[in-house]
């Protein structure tokens, strides 16, 4: 049982607020990824969570109890780093031992914990190795392992895969899940890449400038953004944003005309909406198929086999990009025409506030 | 970076270094040539590289003209090693504290430590003596240790202080979340990780504390038994005349232990001298 509750956290450097009030309250057993880009404030969360950072106010809960004021090792969390942080002197059997050599737990008990921790991490080989001569991944399998031998209530990992290689670290990422899996523990993990984000995450936290701008599961962040933000940030390629402005508020939805004079019904909520107001829709590049609605002018067909991406730009210079099938038979330079569902539409006010959808697709719990 | 010089710039550098060198240890050469000729034919001669009168008579006849040498010796490498342990008890935390935690004062004391380095031993004679003599230090091991320990403390802060600051934080901070002290994070962390800077600041310390025991020895000290080397020579200077080769040949044998540790040594501090220049 492991619950992790913050409360209002707020953190400043000098006169440069960098958290501002964070509420968050994470589940027992629940895998959260901290998403957002650099500078957002994701790693000075994780560092306040492990008590690393003191909070300028707030406080934390793990299981219920106050651990504001206490120190690492006795908030019951373990951390993984980004660059390791593994000890060059020490021998892996020493290095994953370290937390155990510190409690002073005697020598049977130590050979047997890391025992096991090196057999989850298929490790077993590698103990009596100096880190130096491991490879990248053994490297990141020896501070997981250095993490889970205190059988710590949370795990915190600071951007742990992202000195490994592309193909390396996407067998990490299912490593990680299993590990969770098999660990039943409750893990925070921060990153700046939305792919690590959505693919592991039960749930995941979206920051931008010190705020939470979305805490959900995945697919929710991907059907309902609750910001432009969140919007833009989630989904590979990037969500497309076509300026349009409102021409009417109907049962059916909300009427908007786009540059160029296309006039769409689009079924969300439409409580906020004013006639004249200027809006923002928003259409994933998988929601763009051919045919006609806005014409864009493609500049670069990427053919990744099973889709291929069309870049281009709109008359009135707006850059465009849509999913298209592998085998489209399309060509830069040409004009294309892209349509969407309306149904598929999201649609931002001009604060980036997003107006709810009312057919997205049944979320995945 | 790939060495690409040609063969007239390696003649070149090899004639530079040497000549260099030569500047360098032309004292040493004069030196062991000195000690290396009977008495009467040291002023005669004019200067050769090499001489059919080289003996090892000076090396044999020193310990009979200067009976104390052995312990001179001794005294010399047992205050210098004793300043230079006593040093670095002292300047390790002071210099993890200096690399790693904020306190008040911080920059102001680490200038005052430079600033006390400017002052030579020679300035502070008279008030060293004062203190040594109230403290009734005087004439023991202790007038030599303790201001070569005050001296070099500076130095040592300032050189370990830079290393220090070039382990990454993070492998402390994985200590500290794990639950390890910072006394314990310095034992088996950081000390072990500086190991290569303590070596290089152990030897600048000793080297310090070798250089300067001559002038502490005569001014707190006239037991001739605690007197170390540089002091000791003095006794090679007679009534009637001074026993050049001897005296050359006990100071060779002075330096020999150390250098020979440092010959063993000199791995390291090269490897310390530019170890973190570089990200590896």
């Amino acid at each position: 049982m492991a619950t992790l509750d913050l409360q209002s956290i707020t953190k400043s450097f000098g006169s440069a607020q960098v958290l501002s009030g964070i509420d968050l309250a994470i589940r027992d057993k629940e895998f959260v990824v901290f998403v957002g880009p650099s500078g957002c404030g994701k790693s000075t969360l994780l560092r306040i969570i492990a008590g690393l950072e003191a909070s300028t106010s707030g406080r934390i809960l793990i299981d219920g109890v106050d651990v504001s004021a206490a120190a690492p090792v006795d908030r019951g969390i373990a951390m993984v780093f980004q660059s390791y942080a593994l000890y060059p002197h020490l021998s892996v059997y020493e290095n994953i031992a370290f937390p155990l050599r510190v409690a002073r737990l005697p020598e049977p008990e130590v050979k047997q914990k890391v025992g096991r921790a090196a057999d989850i991490l298929q490790l077993t080989e590698k103990l009596p190795l100096k880190p130096g001569q491991l490879s990248g991944g053994q490297r990141q399998r020896v501070a997981i392992g250095r993490s889970i031998v205190r059988n710590p209530k949370v795990f915190l990992f600071d951007e742990p895969l992202s000195n490994l290689d592309a193909a390396l670290r996407g067998e990490m990422r299912v490593e990680l899940s299993a590990l969770q899996r098999d660990l039943d523990a409750t893990m925070v993990y921060v990153t700046h890449d939305q792919i690590e984000a959505m693919t592991m995450a039960h749930r995941i936290v979206v920051l931008n400038k010190g705020r939470i701008e979305q805490f959900g599961t995945p697919m929710e962040l991907y059907h309902h953004p609750a910001t432009r933000f969140v919007a833009t940030f989630i989904g590979q390629p990037n969500m497309n944003l076509l300026p349009a402005t409102v021409v009417g508020t109907g049962p059916e939805g909300l009427t908007v005309e786009l540059h160029g004079g296309t006039r769409m019904t689009l079924p969300v909520d439409t409580a906020t909406a004013r006639a004249g107001d200027s809006v923002e829709v928003g259409i994933r590049p998988e929601s763009l198929q051919l045919g006609t609605g806005v014409t864009m002018h493609l500049r670069v067909l990427e053919r990744l086999g099973g889709t291929a991406i069309a870049y281009g730009q709109m008359a009135d210079g707006l850059k465009l990009c849509a999913a298209l099938p592998g085998d489209t038979t399309v060509h830069e330079g040409e004009d294309v025409g892209l349509t969407f569902a309306p149904a598929d539409a999201h649609v931002f006010d001009a604060n980036g506030r997003v107006m709810r959808r009312r057919q997205a697709p049944a979320l995945a719990a | 970076m790939i060495d690409r010089l040609t063969l007239v710039q390696k003649v070149g550098v090899y004639i530079a270094t040497f000549f260099f060198l030569l500047f360098i240890l032309m004292p040493f050469i004069e030196m062991i040539r000195v000690s290396l000729r009977p008495m009467s034919h040291l002023m005669t001669a004019k200067f050769t590289w090499w001489s059919e009168d080289f003996s090892l008579q000076a090396y044999r006849d020193m310990w009979k003209t200067v009976p104390l040498l052995g312990r001179y010796i001794f005294n010399s490498i047992f205050v210098a090693s004793s300043v230079t342990a006593i040093t670095m008890v002292v300047v390790i935390p002071a210099a993890y504290a200096y690399a790693r935690l904020d306190f008040p004062f911080k920059a102001l004391s680490l200038g005052g430590f430079l600033a006390v380095n400017m002052f030579t031993g020679a300035v502070l004679l008279i008030p060293l003596y004062r203190v040594l003599r109230s403290l009734g230090m005087l004439n023991t091991y202790w007038a030599m240790i303790i201001p070569g320990v005050a001296f070099l403390i500076p130095t040592g802060i300032w050189l370990l202080r830079s290393y220090l600051e070039k382990i990454p934080r993070e492998l402390e901070e994985a200590a500290y979340v794990d639950g390890a002290s910072r006394l314990y994070t310095l034992r088996r962390v950081v000390i072990p990780l500086a190991t290569p800077g303590l070596i290089v600041v152990g030897t600048a310390v000793f080297i310090g504390a070798y250089a300067q025991q001559f002038l502490f020895a005569i001014t707190f000290n006239n037991v001739r038994e605690i007197q170390p080397l540089p002091a000791g020579l003095y006794e090679f200077i007679g009534y009637q005349d001074v026993t050049w080769n001897e005296m050359m040949a006990a100071a060779l044998t002075g330096i020999t232990p150390v250098m020979i540790v440092f010959l063993f040594l000199q791995k390291y501090l090269v490897a310390g001298l530019t170890a973190g220049a570089v990200k590896e």
